[in-house]
């Protein structure tokens, strides 16, 4: 997507997306679009989620002497749009 | 059993890219040439090899087309286990569609971590071996193309995520909803039943909330939906994996819905002494071991002792069914910690899961399946024909077609557990007699052997069933 039109159109969705309450069903519409904004929307966080993840393990292993930094890290510390 | 006849496999019609044969008792997957196009990258990789090595998928070994009887559109034929019996997602316990949830996010990070990813999400891609769960749509994985968004979300979301959400977060299990609506549980109406304190976990806000927010606001204003921007949508590669990681760990910590069985105590609250069911165990024992049956349904299967009897004394599998959640998730659970080749399933035998789907072929119901080597029927019969109004010689009749050989077992009237069953309800069953049980057995079977295994007067009746019926 253009990035100005689609981040409008997007922001746009959004916001509908919080007010409206029902609609009705729309058979030549796919009904996967709600996934695909979603994406839209976790791929900014989850991408960011990814990055802060390794930062953090570098984090942690330069305060843990006996350790390497490997940038790996265990699940439990991973939440990219976890819980 | 997958106990086809001869010919393309029912439910293998919608991916043009290839099909499944059964073939002189052999399972063969076909690849067409469209198929191979996507697929020989993945074949070429290695992809399936380490895939299997690591149980995740089925494994493929290529033969020569003759070998399948050479089917037309074939450009590669593979050679595939075949799978003791075929379950649907609605069958499966909790537990069960969990780790097939699991295995699904699993064999996806890993494709992708090679440059592989899934084209969907079906949660009939995956099947048992005991409650082990494995891969078997190996034409769904493809090249990774850098950048393109996870096109299976949405139907995740529907056949693994959300009926684990209704039960985990809402305490309702999912089977007969999934079973009325096989493409799983839209992520729309599941969102009108989560109550509003749970809405506050950023993964179920966002999977389920969400996207149910995000798919009405495209319905009701579909008319500004730009639809060739959301074609190029991208999602970057490590997004996607977070989102597979972020799913993965959410999932990894769901529960089952506490206190939902009355049966799960049943071991330990039943009319038989100790020493009666040690007896009742060896006669079961000693019967399959001389039977060795390839595959043995138990019905009514309780948390599977009978079922582990059973394969201890050599039954090759045992695929239990049960209507109790509570007794089935017991039984997973000792199918998962004693690795046995135990598949227990959810049933209702007053109401079976019946052929659905494309013309009413694609999921085989049950009756078309439960073609069983033995069948066990233990504790089980007073059930239908006194809790359920099932006529005695009609009963019989079902569970003789399940298999040539079987222990039937009759539980007497004035047995305290029959006792419980008529406590509350007038007793319009004068024709519930051994006598009635035993001649109904006859109309189609020997009687090989009829024990008496308790002092209540409960028998076990082992039939072998006459040849040939119209």
């Amino acid at each position: 997507m253009t990035m100005k039109s689609g981040l409008m159109q997007f922001v746009l969705l959004i916001v509908v997306a919080l007010v409206v309450q029902s609609g009705p069903a729309h058979a030549y519409l796919d009904p996967g679009t709600g996934s695909i904004m979603l994406q839209m929307l976790l791929g900014g966080v989850a991408g960011g989620a990814v990055v802060m993840k390794l930062y953090w393990a570098r984090i942690k292993a330069w305060f843990s002497p006996g350790d390497t930094p490997t940038g790996k890290t265990s699940d439990d510390e991973t939440k990219p749009g976890g819980r | 059993m997958i106990s086809d006849r001869d010919g393309i496999d029912s439910g293998s019609f919608r991916d043009p890219s290839g099909r499944i044969l059964h073939h002189e008792g052999r399972v063969f997957r076909l690849v067409s040439e469209t198929g191979w196009k996507e697929f020989s990258a993945v074949w070429s990789s290695g992809l399936i090899d380490d895939l299997a090595a690591d149980g995740l998928v089925l494994p493929l070994t290529e033969v020569d087309a003759a070998v399948a009887g050479n089917p037309a559109d074939t450009v590669r034929v593979y050679e595939i286990e075949k799978l003791p019996f075929v379950s649907w997602p609605y069958e499966w316990t909790f537990s069960a569609l969990k780790a097939a949830a699991l295995l699904h996010l699993d064999l996806h990070l890993k494709a992708l971590a090679k440059g592989f990813t899934l084209s969907d999400a079906s949660a009939y891609n995956v099947q048992f071996r005991g409650s082990r769960p494995v891969f078997i749509d190996h034409l769904s994985l493809r090249l990774y193309v850098e950048g393109e968004i996870w096109t299976g979300h949405r139907q995740f979301c529907q056949q693994f995520l959300n009926p684990l959400v209704l039960a985990s977060v809402v305490g309702v299990m999912p089977n007969a909803w999934y079973r009325g609506s096989q493409e799983g549980l839209p992520t729309t109406d599941l969102a009108r039943l989560i109550p509003w304190w749970r809405k506050f976990s950023w993964s179920l806000f966002m999977h389920v909330v969400m996207q149910a927010r995000l798919d009405r606001a495209a319905i009701a204003g579909s008319g500004a939906v730009d639809t060739t921007a959301m074609a190029r949508a991208r999602l970057p590669k490590s997004s996607m994996i977070g989102m597979l990681q972020g799913l993965r760990s959410w999932i990894a910590g769901l529960k089952p819905p506490a206190g939902m069985t009355v049966w799960r105590d049943y071991a330990g609250k039943n009319s038989y002494s100790d020493a009666e069911a040690t007896a009742k165990k060896q006669l079961v024992a000693e019967i399959v071991s001389e039977l060795k049956p390839g595959l043995v349904l138990d019905l009514g299967c309780n948390s599977g002792d009978y079922s582990a009897v059973a394969l201890q004394a050599g039954a090759g599998n045992v695929v239990g069914f049960d209507v109790d959640f509570g007794a089935l998730e017991a039984a997973n659970a000792r199918s998962q910690a004693d690795n046995l080749n135990f598949l227990p399933l959810w049933f209702d035998a007053a109401n079976p899961v019946p052929d659905q789907g494309w013309a009413q072929q694609e999921r085989r119901g049950f009756a078309a399946r439960a073609e069983g080597d033995v069948v066990l029927a233990l504790a089980f019969v007073h059930h239908l024909a006194i809790g359920r109004n099932i006529p005695l010689p009609r009963l019989v009749d079902w569970l003789i077609d399940r298999a040539p050989h079987g222990i039937i077992e009759f539980v007497p009237k004035e047995d305290a557990m029959v006792q419980s069953l008529l406590a509350l309800r007038e007793d319009i069953f004068p024709n519930y007699t051994p006598d009635a049980f035993l001649d109904a057995v006859k109309m189609r079977a020997t009687v090989v052997s009829d024990t008496q295994v308790s002092q209540s007067g409960r028998r076990l009746v082992r039939f072998a069933r006459l040849p040939g019926r119209g």
